[in-house]
Order: C-alpha cells, then structure tokens, then sequence
C-alpha cells in the first residue's frame, strides 16, 4: 500500500523507529541528558521522566546478527531477547546511562540476568517484580515496586522525584495518550488518513524520545492528517494482535497486498495508551500501579485477564469496522501461543475470521508472509 | 453403568492407574532387589492417589487440584486428596499413547515449540480427559507456559464455573516477598476452606509440617550418603522417587516418613558394601533438570552401562533442605512461604532470577564430586536455556565439563535418543571423560 505521508514531521517519525539512536536522542545526550532503556510496556516511563531522563522502550533495530549473544541464549529464545543482548554485547546500547527490566516473559526477564554479568559498563541496571494478578493486592504490591524504583532512580541519577513532578509526568505522558488515540480515531474513517505502517513508526517513536518534543511533533502531524484524502484501495480493514512488533516493514508487507491494518492490540500500540492513568487519585506512585497492573488493556502475561483480552479485542474489530485479525508472535513465545490459540476460539464464535502468523524479530521470509495474507484475504472473499 | 460412563473425564486417569497397577505387579513386584521393593513402595502410594481421587468423584467427596509448589502440606492437613493436572505428561510418559497424545494437542492449534508438558496438559483439559476437582489450585510460575495453561482451565467451558485460586508469586527472594507470599497461602487456605467444607486446624497442620519436617530431614541424610564414591544409587531410585513422596503422594504422612527411613537403609547398605549402579562408575553427573521421562529406559541405563556414567544429582534431588518452624502460626506460614517459593525444586531455579542456576552448580559440583554438568535444554524451559551462558562460565570458573544438550523430555522425535546418545558420547570423549 503506497504510503501517502510525506510530512517532515512524519519522516522524523520514521527515522526515529529505523534507528536506535536517533537524532532526536542524539540531540538530547549531546545536551547532557540522559537516557534510561526499560524492557516491556508495563514498566512505569512515567517514572523515569519524571527522574529528568528520557525512556527509551529496549529494541533491537538495526541488528544483524545474534552471534555473539548465543553463547548466552539458545535456539529456542525469542530472536528480540537475543538480538536486544547482542547489541548490548556489541556495545550499541552504550549511549544509555541505566537499563531497566522487569519479569515479563521467560526470554526478556533473563537479558537482566545476563546484562548484570556480562554488560558491565550500564552502571544503573534493575529489575522489577510485575505481579501476575491484577488484584487490589498485586495494585498494592506493584505501587511499592515503583516507589522502591522511584527511590533507586532518585540515588543513583541524584535527583529528587517528588509528587508534583510525578504528577507532572502523568499528565504529560496522558497527554501522549490522548494525542496517539486521536490518531487512532482517523482510522475509523472508511478512507484512512494514515495506513497501519505508517502508525506503528508514529508510535515506535513516541517510545523514543522526550515526550514534550514528540507530542508537539504529533500535534503537527494530527493537522496534517486532517482533511487528508485517506486510503481506499484496500481489500480488507485488519486488526493485528500480538507482541512486540516494532518494525513498520513487516506491516507493510501485509498492506501491500491490500490488507489495511486500521487498529491493533500491541505492545507499541492501542496497549500502551487507550487508557489513560487516573489523575484523580492521591498517589501518584497508586495511580502508575492501577494503570500499568489492573486498567489499562492487558497482555497474556497477567492470569485471569483473557475474556477481558477478548472482548476488548471483539470490541475494536466492531469500533474500527475490521473484517479480521491477524495475530503475530514470536517463535517460541509460549504466552502468544497460547493467547492465539485461546483468541482463535473466541474470534471463531464471533464471526470474526484470524490468521495466525509465527515470525522472526527481523522482518524476513516475506514470500511466504505474502502468500498466507494473501490467502487469508481471499477466504475472506476480498 | 460404569463409573467412566457417568464421568468420561476420568477414562485417561483410570487407564493411568490401570498401567501403574500393571506396572507395579506385572515387573517391579517380581524382582526381589531392596530398590524394586521400594518402588513398589512407592507405586503403592501413587495408586493410593489414584484410588482416593476416583473415590472422592464417586462419593461425592471434595477434592482439589493443585501442585507440588502450591503447599501440599496444607491439604493433608485438611484430609483433602489432590492431583497435579500436569502430571500425565511426568507420571505415565512411559505409556503407549503419549505421542499419540502429543500429536493430539498439536492439531488443537497449539504449535509444536510451546512446551510438551504445557501442550499436553492443555489438551487433556480441553479434550475432557482430567478429573473435575470441587476446588482448583492454580499455578502462576515458574514459568510463562504454567499460567497459560491455567488460563485456558479458567476458560474452558467445564471448568468455567469450578472455583479457582492462584497465589500470586513475586520475583525475587527477599522477606518483602516471603511476607507477601505467606499472606496469598493464608488466602488460599480461606478459599479451600470455603470451597471444600474442611476445616484448616492448625494442631493438625503442626503435625503434619512435622512430619514433612523428618521426611526432608531424612532426604538429607539420603543425599548425604549420595555424596559417596561410588554412589550408592543413580538414576533408577533417588530424586524423582523422593520428590514424588515428600511434595505429591505422602506429603508430611508417617507413611513417608517410613517411606524414606527405607530409603536410608539401603543406600548404607550399599554405601558400606562400595556397591554403585554402574559396574565401575568412570563419569560422576549432574543432570540439571527433569529426567528424560518419555524415553528414560532408552536412555538413562546407556549412560551407566555404556559410560559408567551415574546420575549422582539432579534438579529435583537437591536443594537447601529448610526446616519449617512450627513454633507460631506466623512462623509455619513463612515456612511454607519459603518452602514452596524459594526452595521447592525447578521454581528454585526457574521463578526467579538466574541466581541459583549458578549458586546449585556451585554447591552440587562440589557436595558430589561431580566431573560434568550436562543441561538437558528441554524445549519447554526458555528461561534455563537463556541462562547458558550463565551456567556455562559458572562451570569454567568451576574447571568442570558442562554440555547443553537440546532436547525434549517427553517426545523422543524431538531429539531422538541415539541422536542425544552421539551428542553426549563425543563430549565425553573430546572432554576425555569415561
């Protein structure tokens, strides 16, 4: 599908997710910020910008090879986990000034085991104990969490993380939220304004630089869009579900053969900003804990959540008018395993057709890619 | 009308028993050796599980499921018989239909890379071939396949409505997370309580713990005399027996207390006889995972016949044996905290952080002499197999041979045996160990 933005804007966008160290992030170190990495959406970013550092979510993008981290992973690792350590091996991560992880899959929450022994250069490495529950009581037990992070952040970095700033970050943060589902809600529209690729760079990069920066540029960028002719040669309107897909091209292959993808449940997606962390309580640190443990829409990875996974999913094919899902994992990611064999039933009794795609973290094997969209667009009778 | 009439998600657990019967009367009764009386021992209380469960559904009486990690002791206290509903994969995967029944769950959708032991257990859920308990005990560790599995239980149409509870496992292993999971036991003993109708008593759970408290006490003494060269026993009899009475079948009984006092005997015997399962024992192992249980036999006894090659450590076999303080309440409830979350095998190693990957190689290397650490690299433990590195340079700093094999405990055409059997012969001797 032709990609119709032409924009500096958008292109800043696109440049910020092709790279890793974006001139964005570039700028800000050169000007003596600092920035922190953080492994899964469900770390609190809130936290660290509220710290004066920038988070940066942990990608892999420009890697090319594994062949350093397999001494410490095994064939049957997820090729994100050991791409990510490989370039912290090659010394491409060295522009970050602390690392946080938390336990959230099985591949992920061992790069902190191996980064702590093998990476000794970060001097700021943590992890964080992400409960499987989304009880009052795991709220509670997560609200410490982040405190106790709040209070590493704030020794090692030497500065203070009080309420007010907190509070600040929340509302700025919010704000990223509100602006990225005003782009969602142009996806509605039976001609989009923007196609799923050209989403997924728009939300890569919110994941990549200053907040403040990125929420003038999506500002700009909304303006653009507005009026903007859309999107009409597709076949199908798709939503994709899965885990972390960062890479624009791999959307665009399934564009390409006329599949638009018009919204998605993703960790670099609807996941991390359909809602917004309640500014009504009292505490900030409560406030992060209820957003990134009980509200907003969850992964597989927490237990007992999956009818909600469903109908929040169910609910969005219907909201974005989407004919069907693609669901895309890892190879050797047990948690989307399972979720899509779960997902198949309830799309299945719900009318709603799914393709089920494995892939690899670098986008490759786009024949074959091509012919299952293909296919799956033409049982669907487009 | 037979009993599998009325309930047809018991016809894989009777043929289960069916084929320990067989097994128990048919080949290990007729040999007279002290280990094979043992395991008939030991078979005597697995189908003692058995007949309890099938009692209980015919009866009408309660019944849980559960596991090992999920404080056993707690449901002997109360009188309340469980299974584990991952154990078909572990228990019966000698049995003829195993493959039959990995292909089975693989045309369910499931892929062929999720573990086997997840793959299979979904599939009996799904397929209605596990016994409905009146309560279900969820597992959410170690590992990202265990609460999968329990969220398609929680899902599927059968179990929907059965009341389950899951304790919620923190991360590291500090007393912020011994406290915070002594509290989710305690919820959980509430939630037996009101779904089962039994009464926790605490005098009782005292006894029991006590009881618990001598078995392990009595493995240690057990593992102690593993420490001898050679050792007294291999593969054949040791951690997947002892684990199976002091976490599953006779968890804080007398008749495991007995049970091990047994044990005890006859490893002295042999210990004072210098007599080891190998002819001449050449290679001294730590196997750090499960046994290969869907193709043990085609295995394990190459090893020490081929090699001389004895299993002297697993990971099922060792770990810090810790007493649980039955002094207070408070303190049998941080006992059992403790036990089940930072001690009990695989949850040990697996739960947490990469820790005590390093820390047991360490200890088990040194404790029994061991010339090589062989991880197994079942397909299922993603978290283990990105601790290679880790284990790897522990074993260098160590000067003792490791190996990382690639394989799957349960499906043989995974890696078949002679493949595994070539792998390991070469490494043996590039190492020139044997």
């Amino acid at each position: 599908m032709e990609t119709k933005i032409k924009s500096k804007v958008f292109e800043k966008f696109s440049e910020a997710t092709r790279t890793l160290f974006n001139p964005v992030l570039q700028n800000w170190k050169d000007q003596g910020g600092k920035i922190v990495g953080y492994f899964c959406s469900t770390v609190p970013e809130e936290l660290i910008t509220a710290a004066g550092l920038v988070p940066l979510r942990m990608r892999a993008t420009g890697s090319t090879s594994t062949e350093r981290s397999d001494a410490f992973f095994s064939s049957i690792n997820c090729s994100f986990a050991r791409h990510c350590f490989n370039l912290a091996l090659t010394g491409d991560f060295k522009f970050l000034d602390g690392v946080i992880c938390v336990n959230s899959c099985d591949h992920v929450r061992r790069i902190y085991d191996n980064w702590i022994r093998f990476v000794p250069d970060t001097k700021f490495v943590e992890v964080m104990s992400l409960p499987r529950k989304t009880e009052a009581t795991q709220v509670a037990w997560y609200r410490d969490e982040i405190n106790l992070l709040r209070g590493k952040l704030e020794k090692h970095f030497g500065v203070k993380i009080s309420d007010k700033t907190l509070w600040k970050a929340i509302k700025l943060h919010n704000e990223t939220r509100r602006l990225q589902k005003k782009l969602y809600e142009l996806r509605k529209q039976d001609r989009p304004p923007i196609t799923g690729a050209e989403t997924l760079a728009v939300m890569v990069a919110g994941t990549a630089m200053p907040k403040e920066q990125y929420n003038n540029m999506l500002r700009e960028l909304l303006d653009e869009l507005k009026g903007a002719k859309g999107h009409s040669s597709h076949r199908a309107r798709l939503m994709i579900v899965g885990g972390i897909l960062d890479d624009p091209e791999y959307v665009s292959v399934i564009e390409d053969q006329g599949g638009l993808v018009v919204t998605d449940s993703l960790c670099f997606g609807t996941r991390i900003m359909w809602v917004q962390v309640d500014e009504s309580l009292s505490d900030p640190a409560e406030a992060l804990s209820k957003y990134y443990v009980a509200d907003r829409p969850s992964c597989p990875r927490f237990y007992g959540e999956h009818d909600n996974r469903a109908t929040y999913i169910i609910d969005m094919c219907r909201e974005f008018k989407c004919d069907g899902v693609i669901g895309e994992r890892l190879m050797f990611c047990d948690l989307w395993a399972v979720e899509h064999y779960m997902l198949g039933q309830d799309l299945k009794a719900a009318g709603i057709p799914m393709l089920k795609l494995d892939r690899e973290y670098l986008t490759g094997g786009v024949g074959q890619l091509r012919t299952r969209v293909q296919a799956f667009l033409e049982t669907m009778g487009r | 009308m037979t009993l599998i009439d009325k309930h047809p998600e018991l016809a894989r657990y009777i043929s289960e028993r069916e084929w320990f019967q067989f097994l128990r009367e048919q080949t290990l009764a007729l040999i007279e050796i002290p280990e094979m009386q043992l395991q008939v021992k030991t078979l005597d209380s697995l189908l003692k599980m058995y007949g309890r469960i099938l009692d209980a559904v015919e009866n009408d009486k309660p019944f849980l499921s559960s596991y090992y990690c999920l404080a056993p002791e707690l449901y002997t206290a109360m009188d309340l018989p469980y299974y584990m509903v991952m154990q078909t994969p572990f228990l019966a995967s000698s049995v003829p239909y195993l493959l039959g029944d990995i292909d089975a769950a693989e045309e369910m959708g499931l892929g062929s890379d999720l573990c086997t032991a997840i793959r299979l257990s979904i599939y009996y859920v799904e397929a209605n071939l596990s016994p409905l308990p009146t309560c279900a005990l969820n597992l959410l560790y170690p590992c990202d396949g265990a609460p999968l599995l329990h969220e398609v239980i929680k899902r599927n149409e059968r179990w929907r409505n059965i009341p389950m509870f899951a304790p919620d496992p923190p991360y590291y292993m500090d007393e912020r997370s011994l406290h915070y999971f002594a509290s989710e036991l305690r919820k959980m003993a509430k939630f037996i309580e009101k779904h089962t109708g039994r009464k926790l008593d605490m005098d009782k759970l005292k006894e029991t713990l006590e009881c618990s408290n001598q078995m392990f006490r009595l493995w240690d003494e057990y593992n102690q005399l593993r420490r001898n060269v050679p050792s007294p026993h291999g593969w054949g009899i040791g951690a997947p027996q002892c684990f199976s009475q002091a976490w599953v079948y006779e968890a804080g009984t007398p008749e495991g207390v007995g049970w091990f006092k047994k044990l005890v005997e006859i490893a002295e015997i042999n210990v004072k006889a210098g007599i080891g399962p190998a002819a001449k024992e050449k290679i001294r192992l730590f196997w750090f995972d499960l046994l290969p249980f869907g193709w043990v036999f085609d295995f394990l006894p190459w090893l020490e016949e081929e090699w001389g090659a004895v299993m002297v450590m697993d990971m099922f076999g060792n770990y810090p044996y810790t007493m649980i303080d039955t002094s207070s309440e408070e303190q049998m409830w941080l006992g059992l905290a403790k036990r089940n979350l930072f001690d009990s095998p695989m949850v040990r190693q697996a739960r947490g952080v990469a820790d005590n990957f390093a820390s047991d190689i360490k200890r088990i290397v040194k404790d029994y002499k061991i010339d090589v650490v062989i991880w197994p690299g079942h397909m299922g433990h993603k978290d283990g197999s990105a601790t290679v590195g880790i284990m790897r340079e522990t074993c260098r700093d160590l000067n003792v041979p490791f190996v990382h094999l690639g394989l799957d405990l349960f499906d043989r055409r995974y890696s078949t045996p002679d493949q595994i059997k070539d792998k390991i012969s070469r490494f043996f001797q590039a190492m020139g160990l044997g």
